[in-house]
């Protein structure tokens, strides 16, 4: 495999190196919303790669090696040696479409020598959750899938994803890998830790919490974030994730971020359902916790390349807005904390998302997660 | 020195490429650095003291639900019924006590808390109590007496307790508490012996039931085969007892049943007497007894309850029939013995009742016999084996105006059986139902077929009125004989009126509805209870043949008879006189205005045939016809 990287910004305009000496299978961009939204940079990229497949979304800060910008748009062209590259697109029109267009992209795609998904979705229309779900029926629970849910920075207006095409609201794009050289390593951490009373959910509407403890969410957001900070929610919510304990799957760690709020009923919307009855802890993080919660994903991707790799290796790095948000300047130690784990050799891109798609450490089926660094590695084995 | 790494990046970031730092972009960079970093303190500190609240309410809710737990414990233990105590495991001193508790040793808690049992108790009690506090202390087995008397306490030296004692160990699993529940049983151990009693005895005369006088047998069966005694089994039944209740009311047939009870009870004293059901009684008599006493013994029974019971201002009579098995003569198992007593006490009854059977082996034969003709009876309607006889009944003056049906039963092997031996059997086993449509529809259509429309009278069962839909069934018949319902007189006796007076009662009245004519049966026998001419308009009133063939003998005959019909003539009821066979008995019924007789002056019970002229058909159009 051999990689190109490249950048945009408004000064100079798209810049590169190590140019691809045969035409590129595959470009991937990321960009800030704004900074896509005019097609201008698709357009552009279509121009410098007339036969590739070229996917994108929006981000909530692009990462490129070891470093993060908001005004840059990121890219890498991919020629791979002997792996096939197959695109499918949908529209997602509504939430409740979600687990629909999940099936129907994952039946465009399956084949016996698929070896890999790469998903990048819509990050407020579409319930990620229900998108995983869909796709996990179709090509069954042992597939790879990996990739995250585009995001606006902390404004949560609307997401961005392009196929092939300028980036528009409601899409969800997958990349299917095919071939038995194609290798596809993961990691998945987050870092945080619970703190405070458990509280129970006394009354929820799918992915809406009307009451916690028979209070209203946001009161309880409110007193924790102080009227000031409260008033930049949902993005100020983000500092504090809420981990969900389910009694009918006991085992499952799963993390939500705040989504959206409503102000009149005092309720909270989140990334994925949460079901009356659960149980709920709010969670919180140091800058140190979840820069090593990065380490790990980064030790995970790592140690599951076991190979002997042929040619360049790519890790696309997809990790929360709201780790971000906490971290600010510091948000540099989680991905020196990734290259640290990855290595030199690894090229390295990828996005802050509103949800990551992963397989978690402890089962294979992949879940979206919140709040969390996920690291997908990309290569083809040696012949 | 090793700079901060978020420094190093922060210069890195405001170096040129010349290599020249922006001093205010690096300024900016760690203002801003401090900015977040005292927001991320402001954020934790405000997250901490959140915690800590929002902790210590959760505390204090979790606190309030404990007491109000224990309060809810609390009042359950103080308020429920059986005393409740705790004690330190080391000292037995009370530390807790219930409401009840304190009912049970009859003082305040306050005497008792905090004390050990020598301060509390007389030292004879307090050293009982210790020493059960430290064999459950050291066994660590709870304690658990049953149905103990109250050693201590006020309630009362008789009262009955459970009381078990239990040990609490603390985390250590070291002795900690003894608690204790003491349970007041004394009305539950009460009710078990009273339903226990119940089992074994008859609830109306508390004499022993069927299953005590069982077991008892069973017994002293075994007893007499190990020690080769011998002893006599009594059958005893009351004679007319059903009679009573009928008449008299189910109120003063139980006061008789006491009554009886008793008085068996005491002269049989030393014997085991038993009530096994209805009017039945069985006696088992001492080891050894002679014959003569045995039989002296049941000729007083039979006495004692001869002599007139005055019950609640009645003065009902009953007898006493008994019937005697010995062992091991008569039989060595319960079986027999029960069986052989129950022949003898059949022979009795049926010899008269009131009287006094020894088990002979031919009751035995007896009894098999009865059993053989109630098997045949069930085949004899099958076969064709029943007849119907027609006796003329007329008036006085000799002119034939109907017949009475007579059902007979001529066997195959036996010939004629009498109809007083088949007809209670058939009753018995509700034969009679069947047996009794037959004979109606048999009647009728020969009725029917009369030129001369004569009366024809048919004999119903008390059974058919009880049992079946009588008023369907004669509505069938008429309809399908033909016969005009007028032509249709039944007889009945005062035994269907006894019982059911209301049901008995409303059934004849659809059936004279119909237009069928009711005739009272065997009238001056029996009760005769006018009061039944009163309720219902009877059609005609039978004199039983009793009175008629004793009217030259016995002069009261001829006065019951004068009153009867004098009787009825006031009541415009028309009689006809049964069991006529002299002239000098016509003679007589004529004078006294007797409207009908039927008897052998007027003509025998037999085949139609013999009376073709009588209901007007030829010999030769029967012949042809």
């Amino acid at each position: 495999m051999h990689i190109q990287y490249l950048h945009w910004n408004a000064a100079h305009g798209w810049r590169g190196a190590n140019a691809l000496r045969e035409p590129a299978q595959l470009v991937l961009y990321f960009g800030s919303r704004e900074g896509l939204e005019s097609g201008e940079r698709y357009r552009e990229l279509r121009g410098l790669y007339p036969d590739g497949h070229i996917v994108g979304c929006s981000a909530g800060g692009q990462i490129h090696g070891d470093d993060i910008s908001d005004d840059e748009v990121v890219a890498v062209a991919l020629r791979f040696e002997r792996t096939q590259v197959r695109l499918a697109s949908e529209i997602v029109a509504s939430r409740d479409d979600s687990r629909a267009c999940g099936e129907r992209i994952a039946r465009q795609l399956a084949a016996p020598d698929l070896a890999g998904l790469f998903v990048l979705s819509d990050g407020l229309v579409a319930n990620g959750n229900e998108l995983v779900a869909g796709i996990n029926g179709i090509v069954g629970p042992d597939l790879p899938v990996t990739g995250g849910l585009a995001a606006d920075a902390t404004k949560f207006e609307h997401t961005l994803v392009g196929v092939d095409g300028e980036p528009v609201p409601n899409r969800i794009a997958a990349i299917g890998f095919y071939g038995a050289s194609f290798r596809f390593a993961h990691g998945c951490a987050g870092g945080w830790d619970v703190f405070g009373p458990s509280r129970k959910v006394t009354r929820s509407e799918g992915s809406v919490v009307m009451q916690l403890d028979g209070e209203p969410p946001l009161d309880l957001y409110t007193r924790y974030l102080g009227e000031e900070e409260a008033a930049a929610m949902p993005g100020s919510g983000l500092a504090f994730p809420m981990r969900i304990h389910d009694e009918a799957e006991p085992d499952r760690q799963i993390v939500r971020s705040v989504f959206a709020v409503d102000r009149n009923a005092r309720s909270l919307t989140f990334a994925a359902d949460i079901p009356e009855g659960c149980t709920a802890q709010l969670m919180r993080a140091n800058f140190d916790s979840l820069a090593a919660g990065a380490g790990e994903a980064g030790r995970q991707a790592r140690s599951a390349l076991a190979d002997e790799i042929a040619g360049d290796k790519l890790a696309i790095l997809v990790s929360c807005t709201g780790r971000r948000r906490v971290m600010g300047q510091r948000t540099q130690d989680e991905l020196d904390a990734v290259a640290a784990e990855l290595g030199d050799d690894v090229v390295r891109i990828g996005f802050y998302s509103y949800g990551e798609i992963a397989p978690p450490a402890a089962s294979g089926r992949c879940e979206l997660h919140n709040q969390t660094m996920t690291v997908t590695v990309i290569a083809e084995a040696a012949a | 020195m090793t700079m901060h790494r978020l420094l190093a990046r922060q210069i890195r970031q405001s170096t040129d490429e010349s290599g020249k730092v922006d001093l205010t972009k690096l300024g900016e960079l760690v203002s801003a650095a401090y900015e977040e970093s005292d927001g991320d303190r402001r954020s934790t500190d405000r997250a901490i003291k959140l915690m800590i609240e929002e902790l210590e309410q959760t505390h204090k809710r979790a606190e309030q639900d404990l007491g109000r737990a224990r309060e809810f414990l609390d009042s359950i233990i103080e308020n429920i019924p059986i005393a409740v105590f705790a004690k330190d495991a080391k000292d037995s001193r009370y530390i807790l006590l219930n409401r009840a508790g304190e009912e049970y040793y009859g003082m305040p808690r306050e005497e008792m808390l905090g004390k050990t049992p020598e301060q509390i108790f007389p030292d004879k009690i307090a050293r009982v109590v210790n020493e059960q506090d430290r064999r459950v202390v050291d066994s660590g087995t709870p304690m658990f007496l049953e149905g103990h008397l109250l050693e201590v306490g006020v309630k009362g030296r008789d009262r009955l307790v459970n009381s078990r004692k239990l040990l609490i160990r603390d985390g250590g699993g070291a002795p900690q508490y003894l608690v204790g529940v003491i349970e007041d049983v004394t009305e539950r151990i009460t009710n078990e012996a009273r339903i226990s009693h119940l089992a074994h005895h008859d609830a109306l005369t508390d004499l022993p039931n069927r299953s005590a006088f069982n077991a008892a047998l069973g017994e002293r069966l075994e007893q007499a085969q190990e020690a080769a005694t011998s002893f006599a089994v009594l059958s005893l039944d009351l004679d007319r007892f059903k009679e009573v209740n009928d008449v008299f009311g189910h109120p003063v047939g139980d006061m008789l049943m006491r009554a009886a009870a008793d008085r068996l009870a005491a002269e049989a004293d030393g014997a085991f007497v038993a009530r096994i059901g209805g009017d039945e009684f069985m006696i088992l008599m001492p080891d050894d007894i002679n014959r003569e006493d045995v039989l002296g013994l049941a000729e007083r029974l039979v006495e004692t309850i001869g002599t007139e019971l005055e019950v609640d201002d009645y003065l009902p009579h009953v007898g006493l029939s008994v019937g005697i098995a010995f062992y091991p003569d008569d039989g060595v198992n319960a079986a027999t013995l029960l069986a052989n007593a129950d022949s003898a006490l059949y022979r009795a009854k049926r010899e008269g009742r009131g009287r006094v059977r020894v088990f002979e082996s031919e009751m035995d034969q007896e009894l098999r016999d009865r059993r053989l003709l109630q098997h045949d009876l069930r085949q004899a309607l099958e076969q064709n084996q029943f007849l119907v006889y027609f006796q003329p009944q007329a008036r006085v003056d000799g002119e034939v105006i109907g017949f009475e049906a007579l059902l007979r039963w001529n066997h195959p092997t036996r010939g004629f059986v009498p109809p007083d031996q088949f007809i209670p059997l058939a009753e018995e086993n509700g034969l009679i139902v069947e047996i009794g449509e037959w004979v109606l529809r048999e009647a009728c259509r020969e009725a029917a077929s009369w030129p001369r429309p004569l009366q024809v009278a048919v004999n119903l069962s008390p059974v058919q009125f009880q049992a079946g839909d009588l008023e369907r069934s004669i509505h069938q018949i008429l309809l399908e004989t033909g016969l005009t319902p007028t032509r249709l007189e039944v007889e009945i006796t005062e035994g269907v009126l006894i019982g059911d007076f209301n049901r008995a009662l409303n059934l004849l009245r659809r059936l004279k509805a119909l237009g069928v004519r009711i005739a009272m049966d065997d009238f001056g026998t029996g009760y005769s209870s006018l009061s039944y001419l009163q309720s219902f308009p009877f059609d005609k009133i039978k004199i039983d043949r009793g009175f008629i063939s004793n009217l030259e003998a016995t002069p009261q005959s001829a006065e019951i008879v004068r009153a009867v019909l004098s009787l009825a003539h006031a009541l415009h009821i028309p009689v006809i006189a049964e069991g006529v066979e002299t002239e000098a008995q016509r003679a007589f019924l004529a004078r006294e205005a007797c409207e009908e007789m039927q008897g052998y002056l007027v003509g025998r019970p037999d085949l139609i045939e013999r009376y073709l002229d009588l209901v007007g058909v030829t010999v030769e159009r029967r012949l042809y016809a």
